[in-house]
């Protein structure tokens, strides 16, 4: 049963883009059911990635196909003896199964499948709906083929499948313009890191043997030694370069220090896109190819340290800005990267004797990561649903009696997100600390000083994170309660209540827009547009209090019969139709994969963390991590105190700032105003990058534009200007039409010839 | 081989009188505006140029320039043929024979070499056209009989 499972494991990736494409050339016929499709696919692929994941040890692969087969003996020609020169690529698409595999398998399938019932609710109504669930399919069809693919080069493939999608969901709104700009951004950042996996894949063909690419070949110790003792680039072997490379593409798709800035940006896209992409799986492909050579990773300690640092310094950063953000998605975004940061702080943390339990921490935090963070996500989504639309934290408060199930489950992920005792979240944060003062305290290890600087320094962020995470919750869920204002420009709590409105404007989603001018409001209704500006903007006083429910309705002018039609927009459709849910909880469809999502990350820290072993052992079987070093390690009480008091005191100190209505949080940002101002403005990070590096590309761009119009441009109409010339004024008046002046020039030329051949030569 | 009855005086005065009927053959084109005398001159560089060639078969005892000859003037009388026939439609057209009427196909835009309104005028010749009758022949062509007159563009 399993091993023609694994023969056919080809279907995991398979099966979701089915259901994608399903509902994509079902379109509207399908009538808003086109995310059943793509739910049952992911569903389906669960369940086979379940069932492998319980069923297999070891490592096997299957080969699916050949996809490029350029033998040497058919592409070598002359080039006889030289090693370089002969050029074979033989790129199988083949998928492997070990440890690390079936459990991101599982993990990715899982949350998918939450996060698409979730997006059901969330998204019904939308103009875009089989568009949504088309990319989404896709989506998950890229990311289980990124983590299933057995040699570089289709990871690469994948790994910019994935790119693509998220280009595609971050920009679903396409006609609002900072979602266009937020998708752009993070499409451009990620082909900077591509770049740097594109040399990579250069460099490991060149000098890995037989020009072979899989991870068979390359993640061994053989190979490896080839490499180290290749000297290649500024007195610096093959390996490092390598492994640099790589590096560089994992801190731009998994949002590290230099590249993490489009990551906020990316929480423009609809809520549920988010909680999978954006926080869930696909920024986690960095850590998980740094895990997956982590094997080339252990021969350099100096990236190694350098990779601890990145991640500690991009987690401490995001956790400062994170302090101050209003956007309650924005909060979370910045919360991804920081944890992010956690998870790379292990993934260097793999020296010495913990090699192997460093890598484990890491990949055990990406595993418990994305269950909470999607459930932190989906929770302000429907947070969202409920304040149509709204999501600055200044606007409504204490909606813990409206919200119940959001509420609670809220909490749970925010316990877990902060790492407290049993969470899942405390499990894996306290391995990637222990494995850190670990490495700090090896005194075989070169930089110990400087991994038990990043120690203090991860404990004093999982402080900060604690603190933002509570002041979160709390300036959500607690305190008075407050609504966004009905007058404000967000109205719709009127709107909601009016009959006409609600049959009138079914097709917008609750999180319709306020339009700020008519042509704005057009292209957003044609659109559905969500909508989340962040804080400031958010209150204009000229805003029109109104939704444009006077506006054609692009589904309904049409002449198909879409089921929200009859009902009111967000909350309808035949499985869930209610009147109103301003203000109210949102519907089963999405409060339940919520509870889903909470059991799991009160569960799984338990249930697979360092109390059963469980995770450690599956993923053990990783034969790349056979190879690392590795120890039984001890259950380290100090690290667990420490990050428990860490926490403890964040959440308390949250508490006393932001649980009820109290001047303490004015008086501390008056106190540290420039420090406020700094993480309010983001360290002006952006700001910085548009300086450096986009005014001068934009001025490359102006000056090859000038150059490319008068002096590209000229050239080619000078060329074509002097025929013209010539033809015109030479050539023209010499055809008269007279045959007689035809005849003279005809005599006159034989003359010459005769003259020509007569006396000269 | 060389034929020693044909010296070489004789051969050069058959030669200077071929490069001068060649010679006012080329004026004549050049320089006359009717299309017969025209063509008439182009006939006359014909021959100068087949004199020239049969006197240098003679002269080098060789009897290709002879044969070119024979069917050089196969080629010029079926040129005479459509020339002629050519410079009737042509008269037809204008009722003139002047060169200058027949410059339409200059590049546009460009004035006329010569002026049109200078040309030779018409003047019908009295009385009644006559055509030679042919006997009528074959099958009666499927138009309507029209006198030739009334066929003109």
């Amino acid at each position: 049963m399993v091993e023609s499972l694994i023969r056919n494991v080809w279907l995991i990736p398979l099966l979701p883009l089915l259901g994608g494409l399903i509902a994509f050339v079902g379109g509207r016929r399908l009538q808003g059911w086109n995310h059943l499709p793509v739910i049952a696919g992911i569903a389906l692929s669960f369940l086979l990635s379940l069932t492998i994941l319980l069923g297999t040890d070891g490592s096997e692969t299957t080969q699916v196909y050949t996809w490029l087969n350029i033998d040497q003996t058919t592409a070598s020609g002359d080039a006889a003896g030289d090693d370089l020169r002969d050029a074979a690529l033989i790129v199988p698409i083949e998928f492997r199964v070990d440890g690390l595999t079936t459990m991101m398998l599982g993990m990715v399938t899982f949350v998918a499948c939450l996060v698409a019932i979730f997006a059901a609710g969330y998204m019904a109504g939308d103009p875009g709906y089989p568009r949504f669930f088309f990319v989404f399919g896709m989506f998950v069809f890229s990311m289980t083929g990124l983590v299933l693919s057995s040699n570089f080069l289709l990871t690469y493939a994948f790994w910019e499948g994935v790119g693509v999608c998220s280009y595609l969901l971050i920009g679903f709104w396409y006609a609002k313009p900072e979602a266009a700009e937020a998708a752009k951004k993070a499409f451009l950042v990620n082909r900077i890191g591509d770049l740097g996996f594109a040399i990579a894949l250069f460099l490991l063909w060149t000098y890995a043997p037989n020009h072979d690419l899989s991870y068979s070949n390359i993640l061994t110790l053989d190979t490896r030694n080839i490499l180290a003792s290749t000297p290649l680039f500024l007195g610096q072997s093959a390996l490092f370069w390598v492994v640099l490379l790589l590096f560089w593409a994992a801190t731009a798709k998994s949002a590290q220090l230099p590249l993490y800035v489009w990551l906020p940006d990316a929480m423009e896209g609809p809520t549920p896109v988010s909680a999978l992409i954006h926080a869930a799986t696909m920024v986690t492909a960095g850590v998980y190819l740094l895990a997956r050579s982590s094997l080339l990773l252990a021969a350099e300690p100096g990236l190694q340290a350098a990779v601890s640092t990145i991640g500690c310094a991009t987690a401490l950063l995001a956790a400062l800005i994170a302090l101050t953000q209003t956007d309650l998605k924005r909060v979370l975004a910045y919360s991804t990267v920081s944890q992010l940061g956690f998870m790379f702080m292990g993934l260097g943390a793999a020296v010495g004797h913990i090699a192997q339990f460093a890598v484990i921490a890491a990949v055990f935090h990406l595993f418990t990561h994305a269950f909470f963070k999607a459930l932190l996500f989906l929770g302000s989504g429907s947070v969202m649903h409920a304040m149509g639309g709204v999501i600055d934290m200044r606007q409504f408060g204490g909606l813990r009696h409206r919200l119940p199930y959001t509420c609670w489950t809220f909490a749970i992920g925010a316990l877990a997100l902060c790492g407290l005792f049993p969470l899942a979240g405390f499990w894996s944060k306290d391995e990637i600390l222990a494995a850190l003062s670990a490495a700090g305290h090896d005194e075989g290890v070169r930089y110990a000083g400087l991994y038990l600087g990043i120690y203090w320094v991860a404990t004093f962020t999982a402080l900060l994170t604690a603190f933002y995470t509570g002041r979160a919750f709390f300036k959500t869920f607690w305190g008075p309660e407050k609504l966004p204002s009905p007058g404000g420009p967000h109205a719709i709590a009127e709107a909601s209540h009016d009959p006409h409105v609600s049959s009138g404007g079914p097709a917008y989603g609750v999180d319709t827009p306020a339009p700020e001018s008519s042509e704005l409001s057009r292209y957003e209704s044609a659109m559905g547009a969500h909508r989340s500006v962040p804080g400031a903007s958010a209150a204009g006083p000229d805003a029109i209090p109104h939704r444009p429910a006077d506006l054609p309705d692009p589904v309904a002018s049409s002449t198909h019969e879409p089921v929200p039609q009859d009902h009111h927009g967000h909350g309808a459709g035949d499985h869930h139709g209610h009147d109103s849910h301003f203000g109210h909880e949102s519907p089963p469809i999405m409060t339940v994969p919520l509870m889903v999502l909470a059991a799991c990350a009160v569960l799984v820290g338990i249930l697979f963390g360092p109390m059963t072993h469980w995770f450690a052992h599956h993923v053990e079987a990783t034969p790349t991590f056979e190879l690392l070093e590795h120890h039984e390690h001890e259950f380290d009480w100090a690290t667990a105190i420490t990050g428990t008091l860490a926490a403890l005191i964040g959440l308390g100190l949250s508490m006393l700032m932001y649980a009820r209505p109290s001047e303490l949080p004015e008086k501390i940002s008056g106190a540290l105003r420039p420090l406020a101002n700094a993480s309010w403005n983001k360290f002006y990070v952006d700001e910085v990058y548009a300086m450096l590096v986009v005014a001068p590309t934009r001025l490359l761009a102006t000056i090859s534009r000038y150059f490319d119009v008068y002096v590209i441009d000229g050239l080619v109409k000078f060329v074509a200007f002097v025929p013209r010339l010539v033809g015109q004024d030479a050539l023209r008046p010499l055809q008269n039409g007279l045959i007689q002046s035809y005849a003279v020039v005809t005599a006159m030329g034989i003359a010459a010839l005769l003259i020509l051949l007569m006396f000269v030569g | 081989m060389t034929d020693y009855a044909f010296s070489f005086d004789q051969l050069s005065n058959y030669l200077i009188l071929g490069a001068a009927l060649m010679s006012l053959g080329m004026l004549g084109f050049l320089s006359r505006r009717n299309l017969i005398v025209m063509f008439l001159s182009a006939e006359m560089m014909l021959q100068g140029t087949a004199l020239t060639l049969v006197s240098f078969s003679r002269f080098h005892g060789n009897w290709t320039g002879q044969v070119f000859t024979i069917v050089m003037l196969t080629v010029a009388a079926s040129e005479a043929a459509l020339a002629l026939a050519l410079i009737l439609v042509l008269f037809n057209r204008n009722r003139s024979l002047d060169i200058s009427l027949w410059q339409g196909l200059r590049e546009s835009g460009l004035p006329e070499s010569l002026d049109t309104d200078k040309a030779e005028p018409y003047v019908p010749l009295p009385g009644p056209e006559s055509y030679p009758n042919l006997t009528p022949s074959g099958v009666e062509p499927p138009h309507p009989r029209q006198p030739w007159e009334q066929r003109r563009g």
